[in-house]
């Protein structure tokens, strides 16, 4: 077993399943999102991804591509409600919710394109 | 992925890692730790303010409590994040600034730049492999003829040097081992601009890999390779090195050249030399007995040279090995001696009659072993001539000052007229790195200069003293330059048309003053070559034709003016009939209608 790819594997997992959580819920509707866990899942997204760095192989370049469009779409996200929350005029609306929501959901795709080519990789290991 | 930006996103992962998992936890708590707001509530940090109020702390700018006096809870916490965060970034700093200072970075980095740049010329480069005395001499006289030139060599200390030499054009190099593959295409091997190949490191080794490797990946690019050992000679052969320059050899027909005929040495140090050497007088050579120290290779060539010139040699050596193999080669030449000896003390010279030998030849790869030699020497027959090799570029002036006070002042008659003594007569010191060097030079630049010397070494030694007096006459004291013309589109483009057009023109014509009508400007044509006939010293009368490729000699200013007038029409017209005609177009015609009409009142008033 080795130590790396387990931390490795449960970043990239972590990643994934703390995004879900943050995504999952009426889009709109702020008591279904919890800002906690998107902070969570900002974070682990950016360990995940300083993880993936210097790895030369094709396989290590495409995982650091996703997470690096999963840490875009994350970081916009955290950008939009920083701004609804403390510099809009009228405070946080819904519609903020549902920018945030939409753009952690394309962080979430990113991050399964992540599993899947992690899953392909460790399927095509041999010995 | 770059291999820089890889190994630097290798090694910062762990800081990285540090850096977002002690930021993520100060956030954290700063979020989580109850504060009182402005009106006594209670009051919860944002994220965002976590972030700024951690950033600002992490990087010790301390903007102070914001937006609200911090509770003591809260002071705790800070208290925390200030130096988990600050150590934070401490340690990613310095794991920055070791990974700048790594060794195997900067190399890394170095490699990489120097295969940018390598791609980056346009301009034909050669690559020269070894930076030592001979390599040197190469990218000296290369880079001040304005050519390219890259350079690969083992030792650091050498490539440091280079950038403390000041070139004329920008000389890429790198510290690697120049026998590997890889660092030759790194170096341009495969690049199309390369021109050629020259290996000059110190090991034979290393050379013929080098060969072998530019032959193997660049099949049409001419390879030069430096040899001293036989064996390797032949095996670089085999596979059709183009040019072998072994320096022992090289160094022993240039003494032979010395021996046969000194002005015609004289006009070869002077035209394949470095840029401060001035033509002298030449010395005739006595050919009695010669004493020849030291029977290494380089020994074993001058000796056959001397057989060949019929003069008897003593040979001192301190090897007993080498006596062997003296006897072994030379028992049918009965006048020959051997003495068993180091040659340095007096004794062993006064063995070898020094008081009556003509000359001393000091062959040795120790300076100090030779200057010690020509001090006993000189002490014993204070009017003896010596050539001295010398080794290394750092005993320049020992070799200078031995060569100046021939004559130990207690032993001088008469020290007022030191001018009329013969102690102002020259010494022959001989650099055989700097001959390889020259001869490469001289292989690279203008090929036309070795066929030059070839066919002067035919002439007599009353042409070879014309031919100076002529160099001096014309040339004089300047810097003496050569360069090749060959009579095309590209290289003389004017020139070429007017021939083409059937026009007459002389070489006398081409080298007109285009500033006096009646001189020539400051070059000696020494060369013409004709379908692989070579013309020595072609005089004014002579009728170019297209193709011919011209070797002259003269200053660098003179190459300028002479270049202008092959290569731009009007000046050329110039120098031939001295009128100025016309440049533009619309001018050209107007002048032809002019000389229309002109040519029609003329015909008028001669009807």
């Amino acid at each position: 077993m080795n130590k790396e790819k387990v931390a490795f594997s449960f970043f990239m997992i972590l990643a994934l399943t703390l995004n879900f959580g943050f995504f999952y819920g009426q889009i709109d509707d702020a008591i279904h999102h919890n800002v906690y866990e998107l902070f969570a899942v900002v974070v682990v997204n950016l360990i995940a991804t300083v993880l993936k760095f210097g790895d030369k192989s094709q396989m290590g370049a495409m995982l650091l591509a996703t997470s690096l469009v999963a840490d875009v779409q994350l970081l916009s996200a955290s950008l939009v409600w920083a701004y609804a929350a403390h510099m809009q005029a009228g405070g946080f609306i819904p519609g903020n919710m549902s920018t945030i929501v939409a753009l952690s959901g394309g962080a979430m795709v990113a991050n399964i394109i992540s599993v899947i080519l992690l899953m392909i990789e460790t399927s095509t290991f041999q010995h | 992925m770059n291999k820089v930006t890889s190994i630097t996103l290798r090694r910062m992962r762990t800081p990285f890692l540090v850096l977002i998992i002690v930021y993520s936890i100060a956030i954290l708590g700063m979020v989580l730790i109850p504060g009182v707001d402005d009106k006594g509530q209670l009051w919860h940090m944002s994220f965002f303010h976590a972030f700024y109020f951690v950033s600002y702390t992490a990087t010790t700018i301390g903007f102070g409590e914001i937006p609200y006096p911090l509770t003591d809870m809260q002071r705790l916490w800070a208290l925390i994040t200030i130096y988990t965060t600050v150590i934070a970034w401490f340690y990613a700093l310095g794991k920055i600034i070791t990974l700048f200072q790594d060794k195997t970075f900067q190399q890394v980095v170095s490699e990489s730049r120097f295969r940018r740049e390598v791609n980056n010329i346009y301009q034909p480069f050669y690559l020269v492999c070894g930076l030592g005395e001979t390599g040197k001499a190469v990218v000296c006289a290369l880079t001040e003829e304005h050519y390219r030139a890259v350079v690969v060599d083992q030792n650091a200390d050498n490539i440091n040097e280079l950038s403390i030499m000041e070139m004329k054009e920008y000389v890429p190099a790198l510290t690697g081992n120049a026998a590997l593959p890889r660092v030759l295409e790194y170096a341009g091997i495969k690049h199309k601009n390369c021109q050629a190949v020259i290996a000059v490191t110190i090991s034979d080794e290393t050379n013929l890999q080098i060969a072998i490797t530019s032959k193997l990946l660049h099949p049409g690019v001419p390879v030069i390779c430096r040899s001293e050992i036989k064996a390797f000679e032949n095996n670089m052969l085999s596979f059709n090195t183009d040019y072998i320059v072994n320096p022992f050899e090289v160094f022993a027909n240039v003494f032979a050249m010395a021996l046969h005929s000194p002005a015609l040495y004289m006009i070869y140090d002077w035209l394949t030399g470095a840029t401060h050497t001035t033509l002298n007088s030449p010395v005739q050579f006595e050919k009695k007995t010669w004493i020849l120290l030291g029977y290494g290779r380089l020994g074993k060539a001058l000796h056959q040279q001397l057989k060949n010139a019929a003069i008897t040699t003593v040979v001192i050596d301190p090897s007993v090995k080498a006596q062997e193999v003296f006897y072994a080669s030379n028992h049918h030449h009965q006048d020959d001696q051997f003495i068993l000896a180091t040659g340095t003390d007096a004794a062993s010279l006064k063995q070898a009659g020094i008081e009556t030998a003509s000359g001393l030849i000091v062959g040795s790869d120790n300076d100090a072993n030779n200057l010690s030699a020509i001090m006993t020497a000189r002490q014993l027959n204070p009017q003896i001539f010596f050539v001295a090799r010398q080794n290394s570029l750092n005993s320049t002036e020992l070799y200078t000052a031995i060569n100046q006070n021939n004559i130990e002042p207690a032993n001088r008659p008469d020290s007022g007229h030191d001018d009329n003594l013969p102690d102002t007569l020259n010494h022959l010191i001989m650099r055989p790195r700097e001959i390889i060097g020259r001869k490469i030079r001289a292989l690279l630049i203008s090929p036309l200069l070795l066929d030059f010397l070839n066919q002067a070494k035919k002439e007599s030694t009353e042409w070879a003293n014309i031919t100076i007096s002529r160099l001096t006459a014309v040339v004089g004291k300047s810097t003496p330059h050569n360069w090749t013309i060959t009579i095309n589109r590209d290289n003389a483009p004017a020139l070429a048309r007017a021939l083409s057009l059937g026009r007459h023109i002389t070489l006398g014509q081409i080298i007109q003053n285009p500033k006096n009508r009646r001189q020539k400007i400051g070059c000696i044509p020494l060369l013409l070559q004709r379908d692989k006939k070579n013309i020595l010293l072609p005089d004014e009368n002579f009728v170019l034709k297209p193709g011919d490729q011209l070797l002259f000699c003269g200053s660098r200013k003179v190459k300028i003016t002479l270049t202008a007038t092959l290569a731009i029409r009007t000046n050329l017209d110039y120098v031939m009939t001295f009128k100025n005609d016309p440049e533009s177009f619309i001018g050209r015609k107007l002048s032809n209608l002019f000389n229309k009409q002109d040519r029609r009142k003329q015909n008028r008033i001669n009807r």
